[in-house]
């Protein structure tokens, strides 16, 4: 985080004064000839948590894994911190993925290490830092997602929420300022889902992180988003971008208040009734 | 640039930190400031932190450290113009919470090793004794009543494990005869009885080679993809699936493999003999035995028992490779990690008793 704080202030950057952390531009995305999203532009400014909506199918992983690097769009460009990540050679685009964190659904934790040896496992990887330091790092990083006590404990003997939260701690170890979380809180109970709610915002407040977060839990959304956007699988674009409160009071799209009320499908409601 | 400077007063130090520490960065300022509290163990340190741009959660890890270290009351470190939301952060931690040094895996000594070892390798023969009796049990009731074994699965099996292994075995089938007809071929030219390696090559073909030779191809195809397929599935928790649905995971899982492997291995093994043979009868041409003369001299040199000898031993090899298989994967861990060492654990294990029930079979079948 800066001294100023200046990265821990999203308003400051949402005035536009400051570069957003990461922007996508006309972006086609889908795998082989199939289209999941079409012509998509958003920013995501520094300090914000962004939160990607949509039903299953919407390709909210897969817009996430173009953001990262791994898959690369049909079409439009995605620049983390201005530099683009589509376009970037090998070494540069290593450069650009060190710079952002991220967390998998599954926490995708490697299983032959135990908890602390996977949080330290970048530090180990990219640093010189004396082990005694890196465990310390590790260590203080499990902390701050309240799994301290799980140190020694190998992936195999963690819960669901344990996994994810000790995936969140190793997202954050190389100091990168931006947080991927894909489905953070999904098939958690409600309480260890609050928890791990209560850590990304205790995070952004302490650390200033920007994230992006996919899901479609509605009490996540609305604890923890500052901005939302939504994909729609059938229009296959971003049919809906603002506050999470204001999209399920004021939007005039059904698919949004549909999503937002948990109403069941139209369609298929018909059939049934 | 991040840099770590010191000021000596009479009773107190300064360190000042400035620039950018992060990951990258930390490792010579860290032990910079550790090198200043260390040569000024009874003075005061006052950090000064005005000048610090950008620290990341290696720098904070810095900044506790020095905070958290055991020193004389008079001679405490103490961070003046840190940003107060570091600072707020920096007390969010207890050093009492890592006093302890980080857990890991305890030192083994020789004999602990070796102790620990062997009561594994006595734990794991007595689960698979267990296992074993379970897959007898099974068979038994798969050849008393009808319907419980799934022909269908078993045919599939037998497709992938036998049908598609055929080019492999017959390359190394090939090889052996035309291997063991050479070497011995040499060696028999100089006392002039090169005729009797056919009879060398024949018996060693059907009796050992032929089963043994495919076996160890079937352990490290067939073996590791049994073992490799029922632990993802262990893993999956489909394995607990099929035993909520009131499914036995000894019938649904590892029957149909037992029959398929000792349905394929004899035929494998024909195949390995025949085409070991006829590599036998290339080289052994070379040393000027015909093809007939070769065919004349096997016949009178092998029997009946020698083919069935091998095939029996196949059959059982075929079946002892695929219970090591389906048990290593049925005792899989969690994670991926389980799943290779399961596969890997399948292919040594069956090799060494395919090794053992060999030597078993040729003190009682000589």
């Amino acid at each position: 985080m800066e001294q100023t704080q200046a990265r821990s202030d999203h308003t400051v950057a949402a005035n536009g004064t400051a570069s957003p952390a990461i922007s996508v531009r006309n972006l086609r995305m889908g795998y082989g000839a199939r289209v999941l999203l079409d012509n998509a532009s958003f920013d995501v400014w520094r300090g914000e948590i962004l939160v990607l909506l949509g039903g299953s199918g919407s390709g909210k992983s897969s817009l996430m894994k173009n953001i990262i690097g791994l898959y690369k769009p049909m079409t439009g460009d995605i620049l983390i911190g201005g530099r683009s990540i589509v376009m970037a050679r090998a070494d540069e685009k290593a450069q650009l993925q060190r710079k952002l964190g991220v967390m998998y659904q599954s926490g995708a934790l490697f299983g032959s290490l135990n908890v602390l040896e996977n949080v330290r496992f970048p530090l180990d990887q990219f640093t010189d830092l004396a082990l005694a330091d890196k465990n310390l790092t590790a260590r203080m990083l499990l902390h701050q997602v309240e799994m301290g006590y799980a140190e020694s404990l190998m992936p195999g003997e963690l819960s669901g929420g344990m996994l994810k939260r000790a995936g969140i701690a190793r997202a954050m170890a190389l100091g990168c300022d931006i947080l991927l979380l894909d489905e953070p809180s999904a098939g958690l109970d409600p309480i260890t889902a609050a928890n791990l709610d209560r850590t990304i915002l205790s995070l952004r407040k302490n650390l200033g992180f920007t994230f992006v977060v996919v899901t479609h839990e509605l009490q996540s959304i609305f604890a923890i988003a500052d901005r939302a956007i939504m994909l729609d699988p059938v229009s296959r674009s971003i049919i809906a971008e603002g506050k999470p409160a204001d999209l399920r009071d004021h939007s005039t799209d059904s698919r949004v208040r549909q999503f937002f009320n948990r109403q069941p499908d139209i369609g298929r409601q018909k059939a049934s009734g | 640039m991040s840099t770590a400077t010191t000021d000596g007063l009479h009773d107190s130090v300064s360190l000042v930190l400035e620039g950018r520490i992060t990951a990258y960065t930390a490792a010579p300022i860290w032990q910079s400031a550790i090198d200043t509290l260390a040569g000024n163990p009874n003075r005061r340190v006052i950090v000064d932190a005005s000048r610090l741009e950008y620290v990341d959660d290696v720098g904070i890890a810095l900044l506790f450290d020095l905070i958290r270290r055991d020193r004389p009351p008079d001679a405490k470190v103490e961070i003046r113009e840190l940003a107060p939301n570091l600072a707020a952060l920096l007390r969010n931690f207890d050093p009492q919470d890592f006093a302890a040094p980080a857990r890991g895996q305890r030192p083994m000594g020789a004999l602990e090793h070796v102790g620990r070892a062997t009561a594994q390798q006595i734990n794991y023969v007595k689960e698979l004794a267990g296992f074993l009796g379970e897959c007898a049990s099974a068979l038994r009731q798969a050849f008393t009543r009808r319907g419980v074994v799934k022909w269908g699965d078993v045919l599939d099996i037998a497709t992938e494990a036998g049908a598609n292994a055929v080019p492999i075995v017959l390359l190394i089938g090939f090889l052996m005869g035309v291997i063991i007809a050479f070497e011995i071929g040499l060696v028999a030219r100089q006392f002039g009885a090169v005729i009797f390696v056919v009879n060398g090559v024949g018996v060693a073909m059907l009796r050992e080679l032929g089963a043994l030779m495919t076996a160890i191809v079937f352990a490290g195809r067939t073996g590791a993809a049994f073992a490799a397929q029922i632990g993802t599935q262990k893993v999956n928790e489909e394995v607990n699936a099929i035993s909520t649905f009131g499914l036995d995971p000894i019938h649904f899982l590892v029957v149909p493999r037992l029959f398929a492997a000792m349905l394929v291995m004899p035929l494998l093994a024909v195949l390995a003999d025949i085409v070991g043979i006829f590599g036998g009868a290339l080289v052994m041409a070379t040393f000027d035995v015909g093809f007939l003369q070769f065919y004349n001299q096997l016949i009178g040199a092998v029997t009946v028992g020698d083919f069935v000898v091998g095939i029996v031993k196949a059959a059982v090899f075929g079946l002892t490779i695929a219970a090591i298989g389906c048990h290593r994967g049925l005792t899989t861990g969690a994670g991926a990690t389980s799943v290779g060492l399961s596969a890997t654990s399948a292919v040594v294990t069956s090799i060494v008793l395919i090794v053992v029930i060999d030597g078993v079979f040729a003190v009682f079948t000589s």
